[in-house]
């Protein structure tokens, strides 16, 4: 009995103290990635969505870091660790890091990591979170599901492109780009949108956009294909209309 | 007796009409980037380090005991080898990352203020200027894929001028008003001059009266050297759109009657000196070739900038000898000594290859690389792009170029004298390494 009362106890404790560390966590928390000859600012988000998961996105003035949505977070007894994929990254480097831990009422003490090197890093909590979600992929009209395809010119060289759309439940579509050029890209698509009929498709990792509107006269969607600097035109018919 | 005295005579045109082998860029006029032997492989210790003001891109050259070299901070300095102590510096009107050719008591440079001058190798004095059209560097709408797309951008990675190369009694050099000149050594008289359709940052080789060179106008010459008149052209690759993969920033090296040169167009090219015709083309898939080769044994050495190779084909058919990843971009051209290559690399490390095999024999990182300011490297020492480059749009691309060199970056090409490696970084210090 003695053995189930304490151990109840502890239980309580531990999620006395978490249900602590978890509030301690949320909040704006404003100061500096500390690195060689030079210092940082940095804003970090966290916050519980519905009482529950965790949250978070980063600011990091200077470095064109907006809203970055943290990934892996994790928020323990005190101890706070996220990686950041969407920014400070690419392949060779691999995501940056941070891992710390609440070091005193109101701040927050780690580890900044990229590209392998490691930097302090000092927080101290400013108020409440504003953490920004990032975009979801919204429905699309029936119009736009199915394959598409078209044809640009790039740097005097023939580009195809086929598009396919669909919805999927709950309400949000997906998008398969394909771009056939020299070589065959497959392009990951990010966010596909549709507001007021323009649809907009979007790959960060390619740096690629796509921004059109279907005219229902000639059933065609009309659009401009960004890449990078460049933008053009790009006018997508239905996959089995090109059909020869 | 007849023969002593065709060696004899031989000997007097030598010393009379060509630099010491060591006293202008790539240690020849032919640029075939040898240098005599012995070289050191094994790193032992920093002999010296000579500071600057500021940056120094200018490759040393040796002549007599002295070493001489531009500084961006726009001074020429002698320097002694023994000591490392400065001997003489001379103000030109601006940066000068162009390597002197020292003949004859006279040192012929080129500065940022559209000047070649021509000092007292002894003692600095000006002994005359020839002023050009002016400098200016490569530029374009959109280079590079820049933003806005209709601002003209001076290309950053634009970083070395013209180096003189002194035969016959003319000095040969480029100019970033688009001309190639030839201008009478002992007075400064021009001889003539030979225009191409942009700037000439590369230094011209001089091999059997001719000389050749690539223009950012997409175009490789060959020039008559006693006329100045075009023997032929060979066009290079055409980048309407970004501007990046066109021009020849590299510098050639001819040998066994073929040229050698890099170009942005990502190839390293082959050319029949007597016709222009390609020989072969070696593909760099996209990265830069800005190094300027170096030939010997039937073999060409040269580095890339993005892919960051180190490479040896053969000089005959262009075929792949080996090939060495290494970490960052090479601007720098490779320096042959006895059985050893030297290379600069852009990440602030020097690095001495064996020229047999390719692999590193050691490696020498400036002080400045190592402290690794605001994360300019990653930890394995490449460039850490996602901090670099955040941002395409108006200045930032540009400073964070400047920051990617401000790493005690090389783009010095290596001199070997006795032993010793000579060579300037953009931490501002001239080093020698033994």
């Amino acid at each position: 009995m003695s053995v189930f009362v304490r151990l109840t106890s502890i239980i309580l404790l531990y999620s006395v103290f978490a249900c602590e560390a978890a509030e301690t966590a949320g909040g704006r928390w404003e100061g500096s990635i500390q690195i060689p000859g030079s210092e940082f600012p940095l804003i970090v988000d966290l916050d519980q969505v519905a009482g529950q998961t965790w949250a978070g996105s980063v600011i990091i003035p200077g470095l064109g870091v907006k809203g970055a949505p943290l990934t892996d977070l994790s928020v323990g007894d005190s101890e706070i660790s996220f990686t950041i994929k969407a920014a400070l990254a690419n392949e060779r480097t691999g995501p940056a890091k941070f891992k710390g831990r609440v070091t005193s009422p109101g701040q927050l003490t780690g580890d900044f990591l990229q590209a392998g090197n490691t930097a302090t890093c000092v927080l101290q909590k400013t108020g409440p979170p504003q953490v920004e979600l990032p975009r979801k992929s919204t429905a699309i009209r029936h119009e736009f599901e199915g394959a598409w395809k078209g044809d640009y010119e790039m740097d005097g060289y023939p580009r195809h492109v086929t598009l396919t759309l669909a919805n999927h439940n709950p309400g949000s579509a997906s998008a398969k780009l394909v771009i056939v050029g020299k070589q065959t890209n497959d392009v990951p698509v990010e966010l596909v949108t549709e507001e007021d009929g323009l649809l907009t498709i979007k790959s960060p990792e390619f740096g690629i956009n796509y921004e059109g509107r279907f005219r229902k006269e000639v059933s065609e969607i009309n659009g401009t294909f960004t890449l990078g600097p460049f933008e053009l035109p790009l006018v997508l018919r239905r996959a089995s209309a090109n059909a020869r | 007796m007849k023969i002593f005295r065709f060696i004899v005579a031989l000997l007097a045109f030598l010393a009379g009409g060509v630099c010491q082998a060591q006293s202008m860029f790539r240690g020849n006029p032919a640029h075939t980037g040898v240098y005599a032997g012995p070289a050191p492989r094994q790193f032992h210790r920093i002999k010296w380090k000579f500071p600057t003001g500021d940056r120094i891109v200018s490759s040393p050259v040796w002549s007599d005991g002295v070493v001489y070299f531009g500084g961006d901070d726009g001074n020429i300095y002698a320097v002694a080898t023994q000591t490392g102590r400065q001997i003489w510096k001379q103000a030109t009107g601006g940066p000068s990352p162009s390597t002197p050719a020292v003949i004859d008591g006279t040192l012929y440079v080129v500065s940022y203020d559209g000047k070649l001058y021509a000092l007292n190798s002894h003692t600095g004095a000006v002994r005359w200027k020839f002023v050009t059209g002016g400098e200016r560097r490569f530029e374009a709408k959109g280079l590079n894929g820049l933003q806005p797309k209709n601002q003209t951008v001076a290309d950053p990675f634009d970083v070395f001028l013209s180096s003189p190369v002194v035969v016959q009694g003319a000095v040969y050099f480029g100019s970033g008003d688009g001309h190639l000149y030839a201008v009478e050594a002992a007075s400064g008289d021009l001889r003539w001059k030979f225009q191409t359709g942009d700037v000439v940052h590369a230094s011209p080789a001089f091999a059997d009266g001719v000389l050749y060179f690539g223009s950012w106008d997409s175009y490789f010459y060959a020039v008559d050297a006693a006329t100045g008149k075009e023997k032929w052209r060979f066009h290079g690759g055409e980048d309407p759109v970004l501007h990046n993969q066109v021009g020849f920033q590299s510098s050639p090296a001819v040998a066994n009657g073929v040229v050698y040169t890099g170009c942005r167009d990502a190839q390293l090219h082959a050319l029949d000196a007597a016709t222009g015709k390609e020989k072969w083309h070696f593909d760099n898939a996209l990265s830069w070739v800005i190094s300027s080769p170096a030939v010997s044994d039937g073999r060409v050495f040269f580095a890339t900038s993005d892919s960051s190779l180190y490479h040896v084909v053969d000089a005959l058919t262009g075929k792949p000898i080996l090939r060495q990843q290494d970490k960052a971009y090479m601007f720098s051209s490779p320096t042959i000594a006895g059985d050893v290559v030297f290379i600069g690399v852009l990440n602030g490390t020097l690095q001495a290859r064996d020229l047999k095999t390719g692999d590193v024999l050691w490696d020498f990182q400036t002080e400045t690389s190592k402290q690794n300011k605001a994360w300019v490297l990653t930890a394995d020492r490449r460039f850490n792009d996602p901090l670099l480059y955040h941002s395409i749009w108006r200045e930032a691309p540009i400073v964070a170029t400047d920051r990617q060199f401000g790493i005690g970056a090389i783009f010095s090409s290596p001199l070997v004298v006795d032993g010793v490696v000579y060579f300037g970084s953009t931490d501002g210090y001239l080093y020698a390494l033994e």
